[in-house]
């Protein structure tokens, strides 16, 4: 059963809602957090992005009417396994965005008078919502069907179900991966919708008195299925769920074609296509009897008009849900539109791209969006992270308007800053400083300890006395902890830096630095708390009871694909227990940073298996040797995109004073240069 | 050939000839082109942008202080629910009837010529206070503060709850801090000796209706240790990326990024006043206080609203 279903603005004020039980607010704060501002979307097995976030014990659904800035979110339980949320949204969008569309389209709309629309709601979840618990029986018949050859046949008999009064629907597309189900619905949305009922049939608000007196017995019966439900279904509706999986596995395998250019296409599947709506026809026609029998007893409760204000919306929703579903026709016959026809578009096309007021279409997009992919390759960008922020520049510009005297191109490179920007952009910004000022400072003073992490010859010790250098000019006590205790020479590398280092800080007269060491062959883990202990030791009473104020730990270097190597970090990271653990990346890697950043974060887990600093498992990225590469500081964008973790140093020099913090304006302008 | 011209002919012949009727067309004609071309272009000059030059007000704060449900309330007079903003919306407002603006402050409270419908419009721009979203702030005071005269106030916004937990109070003050830095440094920077005008600010103590919450103006003090320990660490920190790589600048220009006055050790707000920034501290609460059940409810904005009002 539905939780809750929120209407809201990008701008984040609620336009409309409907709540059957209550959903704390933060869900959906987090899911706007997360998904839309930090873009930080969970990835199936496939890589494909999901379209369901789950928090705590919701699982959420959302679709979003990018012209008119609004976003559709559906709440629901993540033990339930309700498929017709896709279409309630679908319909929902497509309705909402007819009713209200001119009117969010004026300037400063803070609220609408969405009364009306709660007759409309209600009329439609009775129609779509098709419940859980009959699911599950179907789902048990089901078994033999999966066999058949067609491998969307077993998705094909599901939504079957899902949807009484039968349109004949291609089936496979219910289960379309993500990004190709937006698509579609980027052209369906307001004006574009070809909705055949005319406007008279909406419910409007003498009918609505019928139907919110008649969802009474509705919620009812709603509420007494979901008892029955939650009475017999855990089992039966995890197996469901699995088996969901594998259907999906299969159709999108089956669906997936690869053009010249190395990219998948998704929407040319017609062939498929016919066989599966020839096949569910088949299906439906088996299964009407059962549908037809559960529908007469829901109906049997409505008074005659209460019946006939629903089946006009019965009509206008399944056309809405049939328009959706045949998005993708007309999009691969549109090439061979007529010779002139296409020349004059296309002269009118050239002028408005140096006029502006150009309507963006995927067409438009595609060769500039290129250009700006291999851009960023120049600059070192990772493919993997240069692709995605043009998908996001894409989704963000499709049926958009470019502005006045705006080209496509100087379109993109704007919303592409944007994008860098929005990507660089740390949430919580990183003041070293403060922290360390409030570890050590007198509630419960302790010192605090920072290690640094990376691949062999990144600059880790470098790194890590320039880190030293900054603490010392701050006055700060500082132990430096020689955690490499595998390479030869490391110890003693360390100790001329801390030699350096001291012999600086005594002529200036600042803060005090020595090393801790063990030797070569002891445990890194140990030397490490060992270390912490040392540090905090009262012995030497000075100031606030403590040795050291800050302990930096060097580790050893360690490649990122050596799992031996790697996972002696998770017992290193709980033995230590620092407070900032910092990896150093060279500014020259290209797109190995992506899996280096990767490897390294995820072996950063608590004790209770779970990632450490709120799921990320790393504090920042200290990007070194940033002055030999110039321009090409993509580095830094590769790694944040992999993590979501954001870079706090940047080492611009051989010098212990060459460090610097990140300038996410600087990095934007160089990338775009 | 000749019998397509011949219409054409006919209507040229007409044109220049000397009857009357075809001077009157020909003075009607230039009479009024002047008139519409000067229509025209006086619409475009000041039609489009008329919703530009009314005064405007810039909401700003962290995440989850308050701010869009203050502009539900501001434009609507009921809050409505809200969740995290993406983008930032604007909204155009009246100034309540009990309300008097700084050009009616004269007037007597029972002035019958002072209806609803007579009272200023202004526009407030709510921004979204995420992390990563406030370059859309900053964006909206640096570009629009030079040429467009219309932003009158600023109005941060702070959860009066949650700046009682050090995480919170540090969030809070570091963006403050950037705020006041930015308006002292459009004050110090500009070149030409007329100052800018000055933009004031306006503290607003939201949530006073919650539990936990402090008073105003503990609220303030609070703020104002907290950002002199932000601005100490700010000039101890290391320099950021692009600054001083180029080899131009450097040092001279850690003046320039102390906030208040310099090399005082306390921060108060009043140390603003020297650069033509006012920050006024007041309390109040968007939503009522009948907690969740009551959202529709409006809480206690009237101090606020006089604080626009004074400074429209």
């Amino acid at each position: 059963m539905l939780d809750a279903f929120e209407i809201l603005t990008t701008s984040g004020i609620v336009l409309w809602r409907r709540s059957y039980a209550p959903v704390p607010s933060s869900v959906v704060n987090s899911l706007v957090g997360d998904v839309f501002i930090e873009d930080r979307r969970p990835k199936d097995a496939q890589g494909q992005q999901q379209t369901s976030y789950k928090k705590d014990k919701y699982t959420l659904k959302w679709t979003s009417a990018k012209d008119l800035g609004v976003v559709f979110v559906a709440v629901y339980q993540s033990l339930l396994h309700l498929s017709w949320v896709d279409n309630l949204l679908t319909a929902v969008k497509a309705l909402f965005t007819k009713d209200y569309g001119i009117e969010l389209k004026k300037a400063h709309v803070t609220k609408l008078n969405t009364q009306p629309f709660d007759a409309t709601f209600d009329a439609l979840v009775r129609k779509l919502d098709t419940g859980s618990t009959r699911r599950q029986s179907e789902a048990d018949s089901e078994g033999p069907i999966e066999l058949t050859p067609p491998s969307s046949a077993a998705s094909a008999s599901e939504e079957a179900v899902d949807e009484p009064p039968p349109p004949p629907i291609p089936a496979p597309q219910f289960k379309k991966p993500a990004v190709s189900r937006k698509e579609q619905f980027e052209g369906t949305s307001t004006d574009a919708t070809p909705v055949p009922t005319p406007d008279t049939s909406r419910p409007s608000t003498p009918a609505s008195h019928i139907l919110t007196a008649k969802s009474g017995p509705g919620k009812a019966s709603r509420r007494s299925r979901k008892a029955q439900h939650t009475l017999t279904s855990a089992p039966a509706s995890s197996g469901d769920e699995s088996s969901a999986g594998r259907n999906k596995k299969t159709a999108t395998k089956a669906k997936r074609r690869w053009d010249a250019d190395g990219f998948a296409v998704e929407g040319e599947d017609e062939v498929l296509d016919y066989s599966a709506a020839a096949d569910s026809q088949q299906e439906q026609g088996e299964r009407e009897v059962d549908v037809e029998d559960v529908n007469a007893s829901q109906m049997g409760s409505r008074t005659g008009k209460g019946q006939f204000v629903l089946k006009d919306l019965d009509d206008e929703v399944d056309a809405i849900l049939a328009s959706s579903k045949q998005q993708v026709k007309p999009d691969s016959t549109e090439g061979d539109a007529g010779l002139l026809g296409s020349a004059t578009s296309r002269l009118t096309g050239l002028f408005r791209n140096v006029v502006g007021g150009k309507t963006l279409t995927k067409q438009d997009l595609i060769q500039p969006l290129q250009q700006m992919q291999n851009h960023l390759l120049e600059k070192n960008v990772a493919r993997e992270a240069a692709a995605r922020l043009c998908a996001s520049v894409e989704a963000d510009l499709l049926n958009q308007r470019t502005a006045n005297f705006t080209s496509i191109d100087s379109t993109i490179r704007e919303s592409m800053s944007k994008a860098l920007t929005r990507i660089l952009t740390p949430t919580s910004s990183l003041d070293l400083l403060r922290d360390v000022t409030t570890t050590i400072s007198p509630p419960n003073p302790r010192p605090y300890v920072i290690s640094i992490v990376g691949v062999n010859g990144v600059g880790k010790s470098t790194n890590l006395s320039k880190i030293a250098y900054f603490l010392l000019q701050n006055q700060f006590r500082v132990l430096v902890v020689a955690g490499d205790t595998f390479r030869s020479g490391a110890v003693e590398q360390l100790r001329v830096h801390v030699r350096n280092l001291s012999e600086l800080s005594r002529r200036e007269d600042v803060g005090k630095i020595e090393l801790f060491e063990k030797g070569y062959g002891k445990d890194a883990a140990t030397v490490a708390r060992d270390a912490v202990t040392y540090a905090t030791n009262t012995a030497g009473t000075e100031g606030n009871g403590m040795l050291f104020d800050v302990v930096l730990i060097d580790t050893a270097g360690r490649r990122h694909n050596d799992t031996r190597l790697m996972s002696s970090l998770t017992k290193f990271g709980q033995l230590a227990n620092p407070d900032k653990i910092f990896m150093v990346g060279e500014a020259l890697v290209g797109t190995d940073s992506v899996a280096q950043a990767r490897n390294f974060a995820k072996e950063f887990v608590d004790t209770k298996g779970k990632l450490r600093n709120n799921g990320v498992g790393m504090d920042g990225f200290i990007i070194s040797k940033c002055d030999t590469v110039g321009d090409m500081v993509g580095t830094l964008v590769s790694m944040v995109h992999a993590t979501g973790i954001p870079v706090v140093f940047l080492g611009v020099g051989q010098h212990y004073g060459d460090l610097r913090g990140l300038n996410v304006g600087w990095a934007v302008d160089k990338l775009m240069k | 050939m000749v019998a397509s011209d011949a219409p054409h002919d006919d209507w040229l012949t007409w044109a220049f000839s000397p009857t009357i009727s075809a001077i009157l067309v020909t003075l009607v004609i230039s009479l009024l082109l002047p008139v519409l071309i000067h229509a025209y272009l006086y619409r475009q000059a000041t039609g489009s942008s008329s919703g530009k030059d009314l005064p405007t007000f810039l909401l700003l704060g962290p995440s989850g202080a308050g701010k869009t449900t203050l502009l539900t309330l501001f434009a609507n007079g009921t809050p409505s629910p809200t969740h995290t903003s993406q983008t930032p919306s604007t909204a155009l407002c009246h100034l309540p009837a009990s309300t008097r603006s700084h050009a009616d402050r004269y007037r007597s409270a029972n002035d019958d010529t002072l209806s609803h419908a007579s009272q200023p419009k202004l526009l407030i721009t709510d921004t979204p206070g995420h992390g990563k979203l406030r370059h859309h702030a900053l964006a909206s005071l640096t570009t629009s503060s030079p040429n467009t005269p219309a932003l009158k106030g600023l109005l941060f916004v702070v959860d009066s709850a949650a700046v009682s937990s050090p995480a919170g109070l540090t969030e809070t003050a570091e963006y403050l801090h950037d705020i006041l830095l930015l308006l002292q440094k459009r004050h110090t920077q500009s070149k030409t000796s007329k100052d800018p005008q000055a933009i004031p600010v306006l503290v607003a103590a939201n949530k006073q209706d919650v539990f936990t919450s402090l008073p105003a103006a503990l609220v303030g003090l609070k703020l104002e240790e907290e950002i002199a320990k932000v601005r100490l660490t700010r000039s101890k920190g290391l320099l950021d990326s692009g600054v001083g790589m180029e080899g131009d600048e450097g040092a001279d220009d850690q003046e320039r990024n102390w906030l208040g006055r310099f090399g005082a050790k306390e921060f108060a707000f009043a140390q603003m006043g020297e650069h033509g920034v006012e920050v006024t501290v007041i309390g109040g609460n968007a939503k009522g206080e009948g907690g969740e059940e009551k959202e529709e409810e409006s809480g206690r904005v009237e101090e606020w609203w006089a604080w626009i009002g004074e400074n429209l």
